[in-house]
């Protein structure tokens, strides 16, 4: 390493992080430190707030319906992230070769990813109209009587997943194909003069010096989708009678339906404790499974 | 780099029969194909609905192919709204948010994945830690700064919360960790410095990643609502996502309206992407290191 | 990577020039911070150049330029005033709405709807009218439909002035009721009546479906009303929807389902597609969506809800209110009150049939009415005879929210219409004070 010669050494960490670190306290660090604070009052955004002290996170406790959103947050993202890490990594994996058509493809798996939910959204109730929709129509001509979908309660978080997955996958593939492509040829060609196959390579090679990439792609979907909100609140709005409820869209309902700014805040401090405990967790785990350069 | 790619490939020839290769090759074909279709299929509908007349929308069971095809969609909405104006304003927000992302997140990742100083972990688990909470509820207290700031309906406004991304640093951080440090020790035994190593040894090898970041900045910029929504009142200064929204009306939205503008709202991320890619595969051939 | 630098470098001046640009000349908001106000309130229209904002959700889209040109009216009948117009979609509208209620910025001007209009009078948001409505000397209450006038105040505050007010009626295909030989709805029908024709008219093999009334808190406490029973006690102290008679109200709407009512229109314009496409016979839905259906390839027209044990039809309205922390109330109250009841704000809404401006004199509903499809536009106000106005407390969108969860599961046979309806009324109880 670099000499770390006291404050010239200081100077150039302080060049390199300054530029982000200063904007993010100010404007993301900030306002959640000011958010907490807000979880100590009662507040419907109209009237001045009243301190209420930790009352919120007592009613928190006891409160049926966040119980239920967290509930099936868990489910979604239990049912989602399998989906996506492994359909992206398939995706990429098959997509990492010298194909025909290569960049056609490329465009297309992640056109979903840029489109907006208001779309996708609408265009996956379509398809998965329980009368008149692609999916039942084709599940019926295989013979499968098709399940009424997002009219079901028992079928919407599933019709949730599906279409977040389907939507997400470009996402992970973009990720795990820039990883894929950062690793050198050579690794690959001294392996073959070696006489390995395509598994072993892959096992060997790709797989491990994947994991960063991985690694990444886990933690950041694991967070993001905890959060999930967007495509509930435009495909389902939590119903059908509150079967997809989630955290997210119970934090947003209470501030800005219910005029309960400091229960959702309670709510979004509680979440994110939980949050970063499961992502520390996951940084712990890396050294095992995780290896760089 | 053509060469070693049909040394490997001959390699491969000769330990497999070629025709169970071209088999294999034809079935990726084909599920890659299939899988496209699938994905490209809500484009695929929202260029079909932005070409249709009002009456005909959603009647079960909707048509893909529009008939009769209106082409008048899209002018209407340009006169509606200030259409040129939406778009020049998010071209502009996404990228000045985009180079200041890639750089601002560039630099902090280099510190994190090759400096070594106290708190260095701790710090990057803030970073993190930042994107645990949702927008919705930092939302009040950042329009509050904003205002007090003097900077409520203005382009500062819309561009300042997005100059750090945890994301990015996150993304980079990792990049950079899976990068072999050989050059870069060669680069410190010559005397360079570490902004000189960052700039000439470092984000070149990254290639990819910066040019994924890139992609994924632009992307989350352009398609940005909640705080465009919140912090912005004039048209002027309108961003092509909230813009659009206008268009739900309370009662009743005007499909075929919104899909035009969401068509156009799609075209600019396609072509940052594939410009994107290029230098994502490119990066290839620099990793390819010589000596 | 020189060059990078220096783009970002060009960059980042660029947005620093255009923020400091930007930052210096606009600033909507300066208007409603801290300038000066002329002192002592006066009928007449102070000198200084003045600029309101008014935030709005049912302009955009269809009727930007009908806005438009009230706004024009207005700022040549005074000078001195100009209106600065911010529209938002009405499913994002409170919730910027209250970040500047919140943060003390917010518009000068504003529309509400009546259900969220109670919290932010209670809250102290809005100004109160009625001292700037004393002073204005030609100003006369009774320009205003007097129900619309009376529901937007409270406590002897006038929180708000009425712009528009709209109903729900019955519409119907007429060309499914000739093809199916049944008599066309009038103003004597029962529910029994509409259930008759609506299993007439049902053709399940055909995907044509006899009616379609939707399932959530507003028919309910309509159709509740039908029923004689009524949504809390008089008091207002305790729920009675949960009693016999909004048991019956709860299964008149859910028992349909299936069988002469489809069971899977309930998404985002599902309703609207299938009447349009003319798959549905009769459709309970409300005025505004007259210009929607002008070019529907069928003959259709409207009649008034049938009631049951008496009738009851909904009342919807919405007001333009000023916020109390506003800098500049009397212009403010021009403004309120020419949006509303000015002879050119009157005529560009009738016109554009956008949604009823809330006016007394009947006279001016002529162009309106005359206007087909559809033809009985009497029916319109016919209903306002018999109306009910929805239950509002503060904690209004919980209350909704709560009610409709109740129908839904007991829609889906998740519960009993009777323990949903207990349930939710437990729930609604404890949210009153």
């Amino acid at each position: 390493m670099v000499g770390q010669r006291g404050w010239q050494y200081r100077a150039v960490v302080l060049l390199f992080i300054a530029p982000s670190l200063v904007p993010l306290l100010l404007f993301t660090v900030g306002p959640m430190v000011a958010a907490a604070g807000l979880s100590t009052v009662r507040w419907n955004l109209l009237r001045p707030p009243e301190f209420v002290g930790l009352d919120n996170y007592v009613r928190l406790a006891a409160d049926a319906n966040f119980r239920d959103a967290v509930l099936h947050t868990v489910a979604y993202v239990s049912g989602y992230l399998p989906l996506v890490m492994v359909g992206g990594m398939l995706i990429a994996l098959a997509l990492n070769q010298r194909l025909r058509g290569l960049a056609i493809f490329r465009t297309a798996y992640f056109l979903p990813v840029v489109t907006s939910w208001v779309v996708v959204a609408l265009m996956w109730r379509w398809l998965l109209d329980p009368g008149a929709g692609l999916v039942n129509y084709l599940l019926g001509l295989v013979g499968v009587d098709g399940p009424g979908w997002y009219n079901d309660p028992a079928w919407a978080m599933p019709s949730v997943i599906i279409a977040s997955a389907w939507k997400d996958l470009g996402f992970v593939m973009v990720i795990l194909l820039a990883g894929l492509q950062s690793i050198p040829e050579e690794y690959y060609e001294a392996a073959s003069v070696d006489g390995a196959g395509r598994w072993t390579r892959f096992r060997h090679i790709t797989l491990p010096l994947l994991t960063p990439s991985l690694f990444f792609v886990l933690v950041i979907s694991l967070i993001n989708n905890l959060q999930v909100f967007d495509q509930v609140w435009v495909m389902t709005k939590g119903g059908p009678a509150g079967a997809t409820t989630v955290v997210v869209e119970q934090i947003v309902t209470n501030a800005f339906s219910y005029g309960q700014m400091g229960y959702a805040a309670s709510m979004s401090l509680l979440f994110f404790v939980v949050l970063l405990l499961i992502t520390l967790v996951q940084f712990r785990l890396q050294r095992r499974w995780v290896t760089y350069g | 780099m053509a060469e070693l790619a049909d040394v490997s490939m001959a390699t491969r020839a000769r330990t497999r029969r070629p025709w169970s290769r071209i088999v294999g090759r034809a079935v990726v074909h084909v599920v890659l194909s299939a899988g496209g279709l699938a994905m490209i299929f809500p484009f695929l509908w929202m260029l079909s609905t932005s070409f249709q007349s009002a009456g005909a929308l959603l009647v079960p069971p909707p048509q893909l192919i529009p008939s009769p095809i209106e082409l008048g969609n899209y002018a209407e909405i340009a006169s509606a709204f200030p259409l040129w104006r939406f778009l020049v304003n998010s071209l502009g927000v996404a990228a000045v948010a985009t180079v200041l992302q890639v750089t601002t997140s560039a630099m902090a990742a280099y510190a994190f994945a090759r400096l070594r100083f106290r708190g260095r972990d701790a710090l990057f688990l803030l970073y993190i830690a930042t994107l645990m909470v949702p927008l919705q509820v930092t939302i009040l207290p950042l329009f509050v700064e904003m205002r007090f700031l003097g900077l409520v309906d203005s382009y500062p406004a819309l561009v300042l919360p997005s100059i750090a991304s945890a994301f990015g640093t996150f993304l980079l951080r990792q990049a950079f960790l899976g990068l072999p440090r050989d050059l870069e020790e060669a680069a410190f035994m010559d005397g360079a410095g570490h902004v000189t190593v960052f700039r000439r040894i470092v984000l070149p090898l990254a290639l990819p990643a910066v040019a994924t970041l890139a992609v994924f900045s632009f992307v989350a910029s352009w398609n940005s609502f909640l705080w465009p929504l919140i912090i912005v009142n004039s048209p002027d200064l309108m961003t092509l996502p909230v813009g659009l929204s206008n268009l739900q009306g309370r009662y009743a939205t005007a499909w075929n309206l919104l899909m035009a503008g969401s068509t156009v709202a799609v075209i600019p991320i396609l072509v940052v992407y594939i410009v994107g890619q290029k230098y994502v595969i490119r990066g290839v051939t620099l990793s390819g290191l010589k000596g | 990577m020189r060059s990078f630098n220096r783009a970002f470098a060009l960059v980042a001046a660029t947005t620093l020039l255009v923020g400091a640009c930007n930052g210096a000349a606009s600033s909507p908001s300066a208007s409603t911070e801290a300038s000066p106000t002329s002192g002592a309130p006066s009928a007449s229209a102070p000198a200084e150049q003045v600029t309101l904002t008014y935030f709005t959700f049912s302009a955009a889209p269809d009727h930007l330029a009908d806005l438009d040109a009230i706004v024009q009216a207005f700022e040549q009948k005074y000078p001195n005033i100009s209106i600065e117009v911010q529209t938002a979609a009405y499913t994002d509208y409170f919730t910027k709405l209250q970040t500047q209620v919140a943060s003390g910025s917010a518009p000068d001007t504003f529309e509400l709807n009546y259900e969220n209009s109670v919290a932010y009078a209670s809250s102290g948001a809005l100004l109160d009218l009625n001292p700037l409505a004393a002073a204005d000397s030609d100003f006369d209450p009774g320009v205003y439909y007097p129900k619309a006038y009376e529901v937007f105040a409270a406590d002897g505050v006038q929180f708000g002035v009425p712009e528009q007010f709209s109903d729900v009626l019955l519409f119907y295909n007429k060309d499914l009721f000739d093809a199916a030989d049944v008599d066309y709805p009038d103003a004597s029908w029962t529910w029994q009546d509409e259930l008759a024709a609506a299993e007439q008219l049902t053709d399940a093999a055909n995907g044509v479906w006899g009616h379609f009334q939707p399932i959530q808190f507003f028919e309910f406490y309509k159709v509740l009303a039908q029923n004689g029973g009524s949504f809390f006690n008089a008091a207002g102290t305790a729920s009675t929807f949960n009693d016999a008679k909004g048991v019956e109200a709860a299964n008149w709407l859910i028992d349909k389902v299936g069988t002469n009512m489809p069971g899977d229109a309930f998404g985002p314009d599902q309703d609207s597609a299938l009447f349009k496409s003319g798959k549905l016979a009769m459709w309970h839905t409300g005025i505004w969506l007259f210009p929607a259906l002008a070019d529907v390839p069928f003959n259709w027209d409207v009649s008034v809800e049938p009631g049951n044990v008496r009738k009851a039809h909904h009342f919807f309205a919405n007001a333009v209110v000023a916020s109390a922390g506003t800098s500049h109330p009397e212009e403010a109250w021009l403004w309120l009150r020419f949006l509303t009841s000015s002879e050119e704000a009157v005529k560009v809404r009738l016109d554009a049939s956008w949604e009823l401006a809330a006016v007394a004199d009947q006279d001016l509903f002529g162009p309106y009415l005359s206007q087909t499809p559809p033809d009985n536009r009497e029916a319109v106000f016919e209903a306002l005879s018999d109306i009910v106005t929805p239950p509002v407390i503060e904690q209004q969108s919980q209350m909704q929210d709560i009610v409709t969860l109740a129908l839904e599961k007991a829609r889906l046979g998740q519960l009993s219409v009777a323990d949903a309806l207990n349930e939710a009324a437990a729930q609604v109880d404890a949210l009153l004070p």
